[in-house]
């Protein structure tokens, strides 16, 4: 038999959890529980979690972004970055957590998953870099 | 002069645009023995170009459900769990330009002889599809090693792949400098991959090299012994790349892989580390593939498609003449003959320490040109029937004159496929020896006297069969007129010959 991933027994769980409510629930979760303990996944029980919530995003069309920025960003600054990003992943929610990073100089670095819009100076300064380099 | 520095800087950096573009990265979830194990990176391709956060470049193996095993090619050190990995969405490249010849460069094309960047405008896939069908030509073009033994017997045709097996120390890579050295002037280009040998190795070769004028027309890719296992792995593709290159131009190219056996080595271990099932001493189930598509971009391409060909000279290292390892058996299924080299031989004085016998060339015979044929033709069989014959003559000196004649005969053609290192011989002057070996001119000189009987020769017939060799020089065959001038020649030559 396939080794058993976390990815796995995050969708069993949550198929098993699906429509579930109050004693319900909480029975399928505790044995959701023990079945990973008796799985020996304990030591996983990071990326379960972290399947189970990519799973649960997925159902609600939910993106979730890290925002990286050199200074802090107003409110309304906020407002349209997370509007932009629905607009470009199509997605019904975003949750996105702000970041303050000096060393960037400028601009703004978006992550969503494993994509990443980097704009800020830095990289495109470590860019320029790679340019000068490869064309002396 | 600084100001000139400053004003070029300057323009470049108004020249620089760049465009923000959403990249796909991952992150390290573990990396030991240049191996890297990469969570994310979703959409990548097999093959694909990924780099680390110092600026190391690697490559994606093994595409998994959750994860990307990585090699890296370069320092591994450095990269730590949770660097962000970029994917680059390119197939690992290397830059060429017409002036990486004479440069010493790593497996990933950097320049890494001292002499700084070289220029380049273009890149290349070291992954490439080996030309197709269409585009070929067969082999008819003789690629002149100056060594007698291969030109005569085993002669090798421009896009031919010709393996050279042998034990460690019995001339293999001296074959190989011979043969690189000998192509001055024959409008060829020489790439030497040089995979998992020593630095001081190297080092000796570039000298020796340098020192015959070789470096003009010859790029040496160099994956040492020190550098992690993933540059040998790359290495040769990244050879085979530089010769399409120049292939890509109409030009015809040499290419030694120095050697193929360190090559697998070098998978075998890549691929353990990327737990890959492990098959016949270990190896991996595709070491045949590793070889065949490297060796199977050696091609000689036909008019409409450019001309242009790549000839190339794989080399095996065997354990005690075990030929039939796995390693040797693939590699010598795939190659289109090989040049076998024996440790008795070598000891025996015998240098080059080919054997004949076990030797062969499956394409070659017909990129022979017909002055050498014509001469060579009975060498091989007379070279068989003479170790044949050895055997009876140790019994003792009872023999019939023509066994006699026939063992003098053999004894001399060995003395004279016997050549001391970085001496390659031109062709015509092949022929000449060859031509006094065959029609017996050699048969009452002492053996002892052979080395010296074959330089004066040449020498004489230089200036006195002038005729002869513009005939050999041009249309590749003697007429009778030039066949007489060089009989006279051999004669005269004889006759004045002490003893």
């Amino acid at each position: 038999m396939a080794k058993i991933s976390a990815k796995n027994i995050a969708e069993a769980i949550y198929i098993a959890s699906e429509g579930k409510h109050g004693n319900d629930l909480s029975i399928i979760l505790k044995n959701g529980a023990k079945m990973i303990s008796n799985k020996r996944m304990i030591g996983h029980s990071e990326n379960i979690l972290k399947a189970l919530q990519d799973i649960i995003d997925k159902k609600n069309n939910t993106i979730r972004a890290n925002i990286t920025s050199a200074k802090p960003l107003t409110n309304e600054q906020r407002k349209n970055l997370e509007h932009q990003i629905k607009e470009k992943y199509k997605a019904e929610r975003v949750e996105s957590v702000f970041f303050e990073k000096s060393e960037l100089l400028g601009g703004i670095r978006i992550e969503v998953g494993d994509e990443v819009t980097d704009s800020t100076y830095k990289n495109k300064l470590s860019k320029l870099e790679n340019f000068l380099i490869r064309n002396n | 002069m600084s100001n000139n520095i400053v004003e070029n800087l300057r323009k470049e950096i108004e020249s620089f645009k760049v465009a923000t573009q959403t990249e796909k990265v991952g992150h390290v979830i573990e990396v030991f023995d240049g191996i890297a194990k990469v969570s994310g990176l979703s959409d990548i391709k097999s093959s694909e170009m990924v780099t680390f956060p110092n600026g190391v470049t690697g490559v994606a193996l093994n595409l998994e459900e959750d994860t990307v095993g990585v090699i890296i090619l370069g320092e591994f050190s450095k990269i730590k769990e949770g660097d962000e990995v970029k994917a680059t969405g390119r197939i690992l490249e290397i830059p060429v330009s017409d002036s990486i010849l004479g440069r010493v460069v790593s497996a990933l094309g950097e320049s890494i002889d001292g002499k700084g960047v070289f220029k380049s405008e273009k890149t290349y896939p070291v992954e490439r599809v080996a030309s197709g069908v269409i585009t070929r030509q067969g082999v008819d073009q003789p690629v002149s090693t100056g060594i007698k033994v291969i030109d005569a017997i085993i002669p090798i045709g421009r896009g031919q792949r010709e393996l050279i097996i042998g034990d460690r120390q019995t001339g293999k890579t001296a074959i190989a400098i011979d043969a690189i050295l000998n192509q001055k002037g024959q409008n060829m280009i020489c790439v030497y991959v040089s995979i998992g040998q020593k630095d001081s190795k190297l080092r000796k070769i570039e000298a020796r090299l340098e020192e015959g004028g070789a470096m003009a027309y010859t790029v040496i890719v160099s994956a040492g012994a020190s550098e992690p296992a993933p540059m040998s792995y790359i290495a040769p593709y990244t050879g085979v790349s530089i010769a399409e290159y120049f292939m890509d131009q109409g030009k015809d190219v040499l290419i030694i892989y120095d050697d193929l056996s360190k090559h697998a080595v070098a998978y075998r271990e890549i691929s353990l580390l990327l737990r890959r099932p492990p098959g016949r001493e270990a190896y991996p189930g595709d070491v045949f593939y590793l070889h065949s598509r490297l060796l199977e971009r050696a091609c000689r391409r036909n008019e409409k498609y450019g001309g242009g060909s790549i000839t190339a000279l794989p080399i095996i290292e065997t354990q005690a003449g075990d030929i039939s390892a796995y390693i040797p058996t693939n590699v010598i299924s795939i190659t289109d003959g090989q040049i076998f080299l024996e440790t008795d031989l070598f000891y025996k004085g015998i240098r080059p320490a080919v054997n004949v016998g076990f030797s062969v060339s499956r394409v070659g015979s017909s990129a022979q040109i017909k002055a050498m044929k014509k001469v060579a033709g009975t060498l091989k069989l007379d070279l068989a029937q003479f170790r044949e014959l050895e055997a009876f003559a140790q019994f003792g000196s009872d023999l019939d004159e023509a066994t006699q004649n026939q063992l003098e005969r053999g004894k001399r053609a060995i003395e004279v496929l016997k050549q001391a290192q970085y001496s390659p011989i031109k062709v015509e002057n092949q022929v000449v020896i060859m031509y006094a070996l065959t029609k017996g001119y050699m048969d009452n000189v002492a053996i002892e006297k052979i080395k010296a009987f074959e330089n004066g020769l040449i020498e004489y017939s230089v200036r006195n069969a002038k005729t002869f060799y513009k005939e050999v020089q041009t249309s590749k065959m003697w007429t009778d007129k030039g066949e007489a001038e060089l009989k006279k020649a051999i004669e005269d030559f004889k006759s004045g010959f002490t003893q």
